[in-house]
């Protein structure tokens, strides 16, 4: 209760910005469409070759219009690999890990932030550290590891160890420190709130709109990575990414059908995207990584 | 047993178990049952393409009811970086493991991680094999047997008809072999063909030819006895020579990449008119050419001697919980009578002279190109080609020589040059 | 008394699962990749017993790896410099008065959605020798055709237009976050000083957001300096070695631990590149860590 009216005591962020336009709109709008031109020609071209015979490829120049074999090649997708079992396991393991990651990352952003408590920066110097650790670093022991685990071959191997990271954690505290101000955590504190509490009912909302986004971002990078995936995956229990590896196999490539499985191992990415797009792309505004 | 010093296999356990308490994790394990008599057991047989074993395996699981086989694809590299990575870890890998011939070499050096099939009378069947693709295998001289041989990939030479008519050459694929018994003469035609003022260029790139030349040796950067004689073995320098003197030479090579995306390309648009080709890849050219260049291909006889490029083996790791069991599936998957069904199943050349004097396979004919009749054309450079010994650590110097070839070709460095490096860096990657 | 337990325990708590896992999955095989550095590890047959710092030794005197050093740097700087401007200028179109907003912002993501094929597919063609379409578009105005992959220079200028054109957008969104967060009112005073557009994007936006611009040249340091995906699909299929050309001109380090450990197997010697990278990268971030926390000091 005390809360609210902390909450309202806080003035609220400016009226956003918008620099004038006005003047040079039309090449404004000329530079944008050629961005997104270049920005989306690839997929466009995914599409293209998915939906034409493999020796399409072989143009001299790359084919610009879709052919008819789209259905044809979706249905080979689906026979010669575990392809709806795959975007399920990719679905699964995307999702717990966003949201885990993004979960694990605003609790410990929150703590640095705007807690206090010995070694806070010795810590978060250490957490900064190991975003230097390359990830191709330790694949050799990591593997061991998840074999002693007994993890080989099942989700947990590529969930787990995905469920935080230091970019999370960086980034959370940054939108802490930006959104969440710190006489409205003090003031709970003097009513005598939990910090479970404060995290949830103060600190959450204001972060909400930086979590979507690291959301997406983890949940992208989840879907998309093949490194790890391809290492301690089987293709009797693979995510899309492995699936497409599967597509890929033998002493030639079938272009066009591994082309449709990009194409689609891509679109509920981009239809989650697209459904999301006006929240995260809202999101990312208001939670801006601020000093 | 499994890779990994105390230190670390301590210090594996120690971080397992503290994952496992923390998050009460339970029952996750792989859980493969053992594997008593009559016992029902899962065995995994992992390959890196199609290798036509579906219906194989139907039979099989038919005729052994305890047995329940799953087939395992994965992408060429990806296949073997995987197993060598599970064979580091000591566990993960399938029960049968395909090899290509390439990475047998390197995988010979960790035999001990394979099942010896010698334990299990794998000697009893070598006469089933070509002599050389069943030396291959073996490791110890002779005492280990790492694995059973699947197909091979024979050489012969293809060519575009249509360009050598063009060019004023013969376009009988008779006549096209009794150009050239040598690369000397290959390349001679080459010159005439490029004389002729063709747009399209002779071969596609150095890496081909050159791998072609250096499969037909008996053996290249390491004897017999795997001493490195990459500096001093002639037939490693002539076959260098020969390819490092055209490599730059105007209209000869198209320079591209084997299996690049620009390769595909070159086959669709006829950028050139002759190329090595192992009986597995006709199905790439086919494809990369598409059916507008139907019949425009034919298939001659290689330069030089009979040679061999690809083909595979059946391993059995030995983390596997049920070696005999897979021996046995391994036996019945390179059985000649499982060798004529896969030819005529996905095509691939069987790697057995029984097999080869098979009616079915001596008279397959390719429409595609220009009805030759490749079962026989394949099956002749099978039977005659000598065995090509590959050192232990051949995978470290080998792409040395490659590269170098790469770097005249596209007009880097000269031919001498390009061998003084070569020469260097594979003492190096050699440690000397 | 439970509350000071609260207030000096759950910071603890909130912080323990990202230290509790990193350690396990982070951390450990950090401390392992070490232990295998200092020794001549095999990655099949394991350890093939202790040699110190020797696998050190010959690192630094190897030449490949001073190439792969240089060659990562100067990725580095031709890829990380011009994307973070581009996406500042790419963040200032997008933070205008624009009809259907979502639509644009939501174009700029979609390069990092796609595919790592089909990103290497179309490049391919783009920057193909005979028919690619940056080599038609030079013999329209009358230059020879380049061999991209070929050489130092060129290749590197394709790669870095690959990286580019991956994560342009992504920073362009962090930035664009940043600027609408600045206050309208500093722009209006700058009006009213008499401050152009373009003077105001330079003195009012850019300052404000110089926090996020720190933020991700760390992020783009640490991850440019890995670089690894973009130049290794740049190779050709038939060779995914991790070489980096026929004369490693355009191998990165992380392609070149990839090379020795999953092509020649030699785990031993990869561990040691990984630490070296990973204290190469440490001391770049200690340096950008150092001027983000000046400037938020100066603040």
């Amino acid at each position: 209760m005390t809360t609210t009216t902390a909450v309202s005591a806080v003035p609220r962020r400016r009226r956003r910005a918008r620099p004038a336009g006005g003047r040079g709109r039309p090449l404004i709008y000329l530079l944008l469409a050629a961005v997104l031109a270049s920005s989306v020609f690839p997929l466009y071209w995914t599409f293209v070759v998915a939906s034409s015979d493999n020796s399409a490829i072989g143009e001299a120049t790359p084919p610009l219009v879709p052919g008819g074999n789209l259905m044809e090649n979706i249905s080979r997708v689906f026979e010669s690999s575990e392809f709806s079992l795959a975007l399920m396991n990719s679905a699964i393991v995307a999702t717990t890990v966003a949201v885990g990651n993004v979960f694990f990352s605003a609790l410990a952003g929150f703590a640095f932030a705007r807690l206090r408590f010995r070694g806070r920066n010795a810590l978060l110097v250490t957490v900064v550290a190991t975003m230097m650790v390359p990830t191709q670093l330790g694949i050799i022991p990591l593997y061991l590891l998840t074999t002693e685990l007994g993890w080989t071959g099942h989700l947990q191997a590529l969930i787990v160890p995905a469920l935080v990271s230091a970019f999370g954690v960086f980034w959370m505290r940054q939108a802490v420190d930006e959104t969440v101000p710190n006489e409205l955590v003090e003031a709970a504190m003097m009513d005598g709130c939990s910090l479970v509490r404060i995290f949830w009912h103060v600190a959450l909302p204001g972060i909400r709109p930086a979590a979507a986004v690291l959301g997406l971002f983890t949940f992208m990078g989840a879907w998309n990575d093949f490194f790890w995936p391809l290492i301690v995956l089987n293709p009797e229990n693979p995510t899309v990414q492995v699936a497409l590896s599967v597509l890929a196999s033998g002493y030639y490539t079938d272009y066009a059908l591994m082309l449709t499985g990009a194409l689609l191992g891509v679109l509920p990415v981009l239809a989650v995207f697209l459904l999301l797009a006006r929240q995260i792309v809202g999101g990312i505004m208001a939670g801006a990584v601020k000093g | 047993m499994a890779a990994g010093g105390v230190f670390a296999r301590r210090g594996v356990r120690l971080a397992a178990g503290l994952v496992a308490g923390a998050l009460a994790l339970t029952g996750c394990g792989g859980g493969d049952e053992s594997g008593g008599e009559g016992e029902k057991i899962t065995l995994t047989v992992a390959t890196f393409s199609d290798f036509g074993y579906e219906p194989l395996v139907k039979d099989y699981m038919a005729a052994h009811p305890n047995v329940t086989v799953k087939l395992r694809v994965t992408e060429f590299d990806q296949h073997h970086k995987q197993l060598a990575t599970r064979l580091g870890a000591g566990a993960g890998a399938a029960d049968i493991e395909a090899v290509e011939e390439g990475y047998i070499p390197q995988f010979r050096q960790s035999k001990d991680k394979f099942v010896n099939l010698a334990d299990f009378g794998a000697k009893d069947l070598a006469k089933q094999w070509l002599p050389w693709k069943w030396e291959q295998s073996l490791a110890d001289s002779g005492n280990f047997v790492m694995g059973l041989g699947t197909d091979m990939g024979g050489l012969a030479l293809c060519y575009r008809s249509d360009l050598f008519s063009a060019a004023g050459l013969p376009v009988e694929r008779d006549k096209v072999s009794a150009l050239w018994t040598s690369w000397d003469e290959y390349f001679a035609v080459g010159d005439r063909f490029v004389g002729s003022g063709s747009k399209a260029k002779w071969f596609d790139g150095v890496g081909n030819i050159y791998q072609a030349m250096m499969n037909q040796t008996p053996y290249g950067y390491f004897d017999t006895s795997d001493a490195y004689v990459g500096d001093s073995n002639p037939a490693v320098k002539s076959a260098f020579d020969k390819v490092a003197a055209v490599a730059n030479k105007p209209g000869m090579s198209a320079k591209l990449d084997p299996f690049s995306q620009q390769w595909n390309v070159g086959f669709k648009q006829g950028t050139f008119a002759t190329l090595p080709c192992p009986s597995w890849m006709l199905g790439l050219i086919k494809d990369g050419s598409g059916p507008e260049n139907a019949g425009k291909w034919d298939i001659a006889k290689i330069p030089g001697n009979g040679g061999n490029w690809g083909g595979s083996f059946l391993t059995v790791p030995k983390q596997g919980k049920n070696a005999k069991e897979a021996y046995e599936l391994a036996k019945f998957l390179t059985s000649p009578d499982s060798e004529a069904k896969i030819f005529q199943n996905v095509g691939s050349l069987p790697s057995q002279p029984e097999t080869l004097k098979n009616p079915a396979v001596l008279g397959f004919k390719n429409e595609y190109f220009s009805n030759a009749p490749v079962g026989e054309i394949y099956a002749k450079s099978g039977e005659t080609l000598q065995p090509n010994y590959r050192g232990t650590r051949d995978a470290d110097v080998r792409p040395v020589f490659g590269r170098a070839l790469a770097r005249v070709e596209q007009g880097k460095q000269s031919p001498a040059d390009a061998w003084t490096q070569a020469l260097s860096e594979a003492g190096k990657a050699l440690g000397k | 008394m439970r509350g000071r337990l609260d207030r000096h325990l759950t910071p603890y708590l909130f912080v323990a699962p990202f230290f509790v896992l990193f350690a396990v999955f982070g951390a450990y095989p950090l401390l392992a990749t070490l232990w295998m550095s200092l020794h001549d590890w095999h990655l099949i047959n394991g350890d093939g017993g202790f040699t110190g710092l020797a696998n050190y030794s010959e690192l630094f005197a190897d030449p490949d790896f001073w190439n792969a050093l240089v060659n990562t740097l100067s990725l580095f700087v031709i890829s990380t410099v011009p994307q973070l401007f581009i996406a500042l200028g790419l963040a200032a179109l997008l933070n205008t008065k624009l009809r259907g907003r979502t639509f644009w912002r939501a174009g700029v993501l979609v390069p990092n959605v796609v595919s790592v094929v089909a990103v290497a597919l179309v490049f391919a063609q783009v920057f193909g020798r005979d028919f690619g379409i940056v080599n038609w578009l030079l013999g329209l105005v009358g230059l020879e055709p380049i061999d991209w992959p070929a050489n130092v220079w060129s290749s590197h200028l394709a790669i870095a237009a690959i990286v580019t054109w991956r994560w342009t957008g992504y920073n362009a969104l962090i930035y664009l976050a940043a600027m609408q967060a600045v206050p309208n009112d500093l722009y209006e005073s700058a009006r009213l000083d008499g401050a152009s557009t373009w003077k105001a994007f330079w003195t009012v936006t850019v300052p404000m957001i110089r926090p996020t611009i720190l933020f991700t040249t760390v992020v783009s340091t640490i991850g440019g300096l890995q670089l690894f995906a973009e130049p290794l699909l740049f190779e050709s299929k038939g060779a995914s070695t991790g070489t980096g050309g026929s004369d490693r001109q355009y191998q990165t380090i992380t392609m070149y631990l990839y090379e020795k450990g999953f092509t020649l197997f030699d785990a031993g010697s990869a561990a040691t590149i990984a630490w070296v990278l990973f204290l190469i990268v440490a001391v770049f971030a200690l340096i950008n860590f150092a001027v983000v926390r000046r400037a938020v000091a100066s603040r």
